[in-house]
Order: structure tokens, then C-alpha cells, then sequence
């Protein structure tokens, strides 16, 4: 496995999915053999989210970008009630319509210059708030998923244990990328490239879970203190 | 950093023990519910057409509404000892969350661009149209506002107070004369039965909100209904009220509380045991969680997610509705 093809289809992930519209998403086949497909959100919430997701690169994962992709799809300020957690939901469905536009993202590299387009990916603030402990199980699952794929696509169908310390290594420097692509200011991300070139090459030597998920604490809780303290938490 | 790597490990092993804790919890409640002699909230299919309750009293419709009206007369004035003695002190932390949690108010700051957004929300920017029911002390209402004005810079979003009792409302605008509000008009109150609601005009309010009165109305199916009417499509009903509490064992505890010392202390405290009495049993007398949101989706909304919240393990839950458009 040449971690050249992972480290693509991971930047891939980043810079392709994240600008075109989520709308007919969930129409992308899906193809990890180990979940069926999940539900896909009720209409009215698809509605919202998918018109929020196109506030997001002005607005961030928040509820102003909620409010405003509820009045495009016709809805009201006060319809964003419908989503129970809030911006969480943004995330998640981010999350859930970037993992099932892999596919598509991989075969048909982007057109655009790299680097030339908004990148909008987790951020820094998502992650903080993924981080919160209410959210963990469903972040921990919907990153693992994502994960998944990614080793799909990149071609690894290992089905023994090494699956699992896998998987979790790279929704750990999947977290670990994007926050620092949040901070990357290098010419087409090329600093980001680096850094998720040299994380790949660790795990490929090393491999080990506590190692990658160390790494996934460190970047996380790091960025989650660091946005609390934007908000003058004193820590 | 370690410190804050060491926190996130707690957090997620507090996660894992919550999972873990929830099963045993499930077995030993059982012996605990046989144990229990509960006081008999008779559940009676078969009560004779054109009667209700009155706590576990059933009485005839016509004098329900009237009784009802009887009881917050006499507790008007010593309303929030009643409501601290049945929510353990906290119902004003339920209602701050309640508020926040709708986020009333429309943000100027994002309204600035919005191009692509269709002119459905035309109204809009005279902020949200908000209608409190049984709103009585204004208790909600103030929170609203507050909430529109420091959150969201909005000082347009107006609420409209309903209630069916004139002393509810006497109390309600005495209280608004210690806030921003008591001559502005941006705060209305009207005397009014949540069942009709004639002198509101159907698709016109974004908000409706009930705070621990939908448990005294008649028929509730019919406010339900009114409700759905009075919103405008996209608009949201939320409701705040007392529930069942979700851990047997609590529940056990709760229910010695309430119905032992509370019509006691209302006794000593307000001198008035009936009223007391009976809100403790409409509280008992109120629909399960589960069966309330049946009760929302019936009169045509859509549910967010499970289709309620429970606050304090579900001594009160926070219910909602959407209106779906089209
Ligand atoms: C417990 S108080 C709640 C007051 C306030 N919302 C709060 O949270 O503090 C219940 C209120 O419901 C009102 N009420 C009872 N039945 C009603 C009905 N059918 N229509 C409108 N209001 C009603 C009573 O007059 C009383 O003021």
C-alpha cells in the first residue's frame, strides 16, 4: 500500500468534496461492506442543512449559517429548532455527505487549482465542537466511517485485526490534517501535504492505536482549548 | 496541552461509564416498582362522555376550565414558591434554557447577505412574532425579549401573552413594569382560552411557546390544533412541562415529594392545600413523553429528532414542533 495513493485520497477528501453542493449526495453508491447505508436525513432537515452547507465557507459551522440555509429552503429563522443539536448537525451531515462523495472525488480529480478554492473541511471549531463530550460517540463513529472509506478506496480490503488499529490511525490524522490545514498558510497548502505525508509515514512504520490516537488528543484537545480561549475561557 | 489531553480522555471515560451504568440500573428498578404502593392515578378509558380531570378528580368540562381558573386565582400572587417547590428550585434554570435553546431573534448581522434567499421570510425582518400561552406571570415572555435584544440585536421580535385568567395577567403586567418592556409594543397581553384562539390570525406567529400550561387545558388535541393553525409554515411550536421522570427509582423519590409534602407546605406556606393538591396530580395526569410527541405529530408537525428534550431526568421536558411548509 503506497501511502502516495493514501495520502491522495485523503487530500482529495479535503480540497474536492468540500465546495460543491451537498444536494444528491446520498445518491453516490456506497460501497464499505461493513455499514448498509444509513437513513438518509428526513427531507425537511435535508432541506436545511444542505442550503446551510453553502453559508458555511462565509459563516463557519454556525448557527447563522443554519439560519440562512433555512430561509433558502424556504423555512424560517425559528425552523432551525428542527435540528436537534444544532450546529452539530451541520457537522455531522457534513461529515456523513463527504464520506459518501469519496467516491466520486477520487476518480474525477479536481479541475481547479489546488489550493486556489475556499477549503472548508472540519475546522478548527467543529472539532472543538465534536469535541464536546455529549458529541464524542457519534463524532468518534461518523470519523471511523469516514476513515473507511478512505482505506477502501486506497485499495486496503484487510479484514484481520490490523483493520481496526487502521482505521483509527487515520481518523486520527485525518482530525490531525485538517486542523492543521486550518492553520496552513504555505502556497497550495504545500506545508499541509508535508505534514500529512511524514503523519502517513509514521503510521506505516509504527502503526500503533495509542500512538495515533495520542496524536488525534493532542491536535483536538488542542485546538478545543485554543477556541475556548478565543472565546475567553480562561485555561 | 497534557492537561487538556488528560480532560478529554476523562470526558470520553465518562461517556463510557454512562453506557455502561444505564443497564443494572434497568434491573433493580423492577423489584423497586413492585415494592412501590403508588398513589393510584387511575387511567380511566372508560369515563363518561363530556368529562375531564381535575387533578384524579373527573368533573364535567364545563367546570373544569372554570376550576382551573379558580386555582391560579388563588395562587397567583404565590406562584413562584409553587413552582420552586415543584421543580426543586430550578424551574428558572429550565426556562433560561428553554429561551436560549429556541435562539429568538433574528440576527441583523446574518441577514447582510443573502442574495440567494427566497422572499418567503418577507416579514421577517421585523423580527420574530412570538405567542406566549398561558403565559400568565410573563415569565417567558421577559426572557424572550431579553434574549432577542442582547443575543441577537434584534429589537423587533414581539410577544403577545395569552392567558385564560385576568389575575395571571394583572400579576404578569405588574412584573412588566420592572422590565424595559412595560410600555413598549413589543409586549401584549391578552386574556384568551388556548383552545380559541379567534382574535389571532391564521400562518402569522414564527413562535408559539406553552410553559407548564398545556396540562390544565381541557383538550389538549384542540390547542394542539389551534396551535398549528395560528403558526406560520416553518413556524415551531415548544412546549415546557413537567414530565415523567425517566430512572424509576428517582421517580419513586419525586412522587413521595410531591404528593406527600407539597400539598402539605401548600397548606403552611399559601394556606390554600386544594390548589396545591391538584397541581401535583396534573402533573401525575399528564401524558408520557412518548405520548405527548404523538399527540404533536398528530396535529401535523414534524418532530426534531426524538421529538423532546428531559431537563433534570425528565421531572420537565421541552417538546417541539415544525409546521412543514406546503
Ligand atoms: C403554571 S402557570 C404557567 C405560567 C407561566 N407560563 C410560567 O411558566 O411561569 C399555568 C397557566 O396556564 C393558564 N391556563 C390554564 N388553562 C388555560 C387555557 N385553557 N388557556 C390559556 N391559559 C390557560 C393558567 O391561567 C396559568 O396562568
Amino acid at each position: 500500500m503506497a501511502p502516495a495513493r493514501l495520502s491522495k485520497s485523503l487530500l482529495g477528501s479535503f480540497r474536492a468534496t468540500s465546495l460543491r453542493p451537498a444536494t444528491a449526495r446520498q445518491q453516490c453508491c456506497y460501497h464499505s461492506y461493513e455499514y448498509t447505508q444509513p437513513p438518509p436525513f428526513p427531507p425537511a432537515e435535508s432541506a436545511i442543512l444542505s442550503a446551510a452547507i453553502s453559508h458555511v465557507p462565509s459563516y463557519g459551522f454556525t448557527s447563522n449559517a443554519l439560519k440562512l440555509g433555512a430561509r433558502d429552503a424556504g423555512y424560517l429563522d425559528v425552523s432551525t429548532n428542527l435540528l436537534p443539536r444544532g450546529v452539530f448537525d451541520l457537522i455531522n451531515y457534513h461529515l456523513v455527505t463527504q464520506r459518501l462523495a469519496l467516491k466520486d472525488s477520487v476518480q474525477f480529480p479536481p479541475q481547479d487549482q489546488p489550493g486556489t478554492g475556499k477549503k472548508l473541511g472540519v475546522g478548527a471549531k467543529a472539532l472543538a465542537i465534536m469535541a464536546q463530550p455529549s458529541y464524542v460517540p457519534t463524532s468518534v463513529a461518523e470519523l471511523a466511517r469516514l476513515a473507511d472509506e478512505i482505506w477502501f478506496l486506497a485499495g486496503d480490503a484487510s479484514v484481520d485485526t490490523s483493520w481496526y488499529t487502521k482505521r483509527a490511525s487515520l481518523s486520527a490524522i485525518y482530525s490531525a490534517t485538517e486542523v492543521f490545514m486550518t492553520q496552513d498558510r504555505s502556497k497550495n497548502f504545500a506545508e499541509t501535504e508535508q505534514f500529512l505525508d511524514a503523519r502517513l509515514e509514521d503510521v506505516m512504520k509504527v502503526g500503533g492505536f495509542l500512538g495515533a490516537f495520542g496524536e488525534w488528543m493532542n491536535y483536538t484537545g488542542h485546538s478545543a482549548v485554543n477556541v475556548l480561549r478565543s472565546k475567553g475561557v480562561r485555561i | 496541552m497534557q492537561a487538556s489531553r488528560s480532560l478529554l480522555s476523562r470526558q470520553l471515560l465518562r461517556e463510557v461509564r454512562q453506557g455502561v451504568a444505564r443497564e443494572p440500573y434497568r434491573c433493580f428498578s423492577c423489584t423497586v416498582r413492585h415494592a412501590q404502593q403508588q398513589p393510584p392515578p387511575p387511567k380511566s378509558p372508560q369515563d363518561a362522555p363530556g368529562t375531564t380531570h381535575f387533578g384524579f378528580e373527573t368533573v364535567a368540562e364545563a367546570i373544569k376550565e372554570q376550576k382551573v381558573r379558580g386555582v391560579f386565582s388563588s395562587v397567583a400572587s404565590s406562584y413562584d414558591t409553587m413552582n420552586d417547590l415543584m421543580s426543586l428550585g430550578i424551574h428558572r434554570l429550565w426556562k433560561d434554557h428553554f429561551v436560549r435553546n429556541l435562539n429568538p431573534g433574528r440576527n441583523p448581522l446574518a441577514s447582510t447577505s443573502t442574495p440567494t434567499s427566497t422572499p418567503g421570510s418577507a416579514s421577517e425582518p421585523q423580527g420574530w412574532n412570538i405567542l406566549d400561552i398561558a403565559g400568565g406571570t410573563g415569565d417567558i415572555a421577559f426572557r424572550m425579549l431579553d434574549h432577542a435584544s442582547t443575543i441577537n440585536n434584534d429589537a423587533h421580535t414581539r410577544v403577545t401573552v395569552a392567558d385564560i385568567n385576568p389575575d395571571m395577567l394583572t400579576e404578569g403586567r405588574k412584573r412588566a413594569l420592572s422590565t424595559p418592556y412595560a410600555r413598549s409594543p413589543r409586549l401584549k397581553f391578552i386574556e384568551a382560552n388556548a383552545e380559541t384562539l379567534d382574535m389571532i390570525p391564521s400562518s402569522s406567529i414564527d413562535l408559539y411557546t406553552v410553559a407548564f400550561g398545556i396540562r390544565n387545558f381541557t383538550h389538549k388535541d384542540t390547542a394542539l390544533r389551534e396551535a398549528f393553525r395560528v403558526l406560520k409554515p416553518g413556524g415551531v411550536f415548544a412546549c415546557l412541562e413537567f414530565s415523567k421522570l425517566q430512572n424509576p427509582v428517582l421517580d419513586a423519590v419525586y412522587k413521595r415529594w410531591s404528593f406527600g409534602a407539597i400539598p402539605l407546605i401548600g397548606q403552611v406556606v399559601a394556606g390554600d392545600r386544594d390548589s396545591y393538591q391538584y397541581l401535583v396530580e396534573s402533573i401525575e395526569r399528564f401524558p408520557s413523553q412518548t405520548e405527548f410527541r404523538d399527540m404533536i405529530k398528530e396535529a401535523g408537525f414534524l418532530v426534531p429528532g426524538q421529538g423532546w428534550e428531559d431537563l433534570t431526568g425528565g421531572i420537565a421536558a421541552i417538546h417541539k414542533g415544525v409546521k412543514p411548509i406546503s
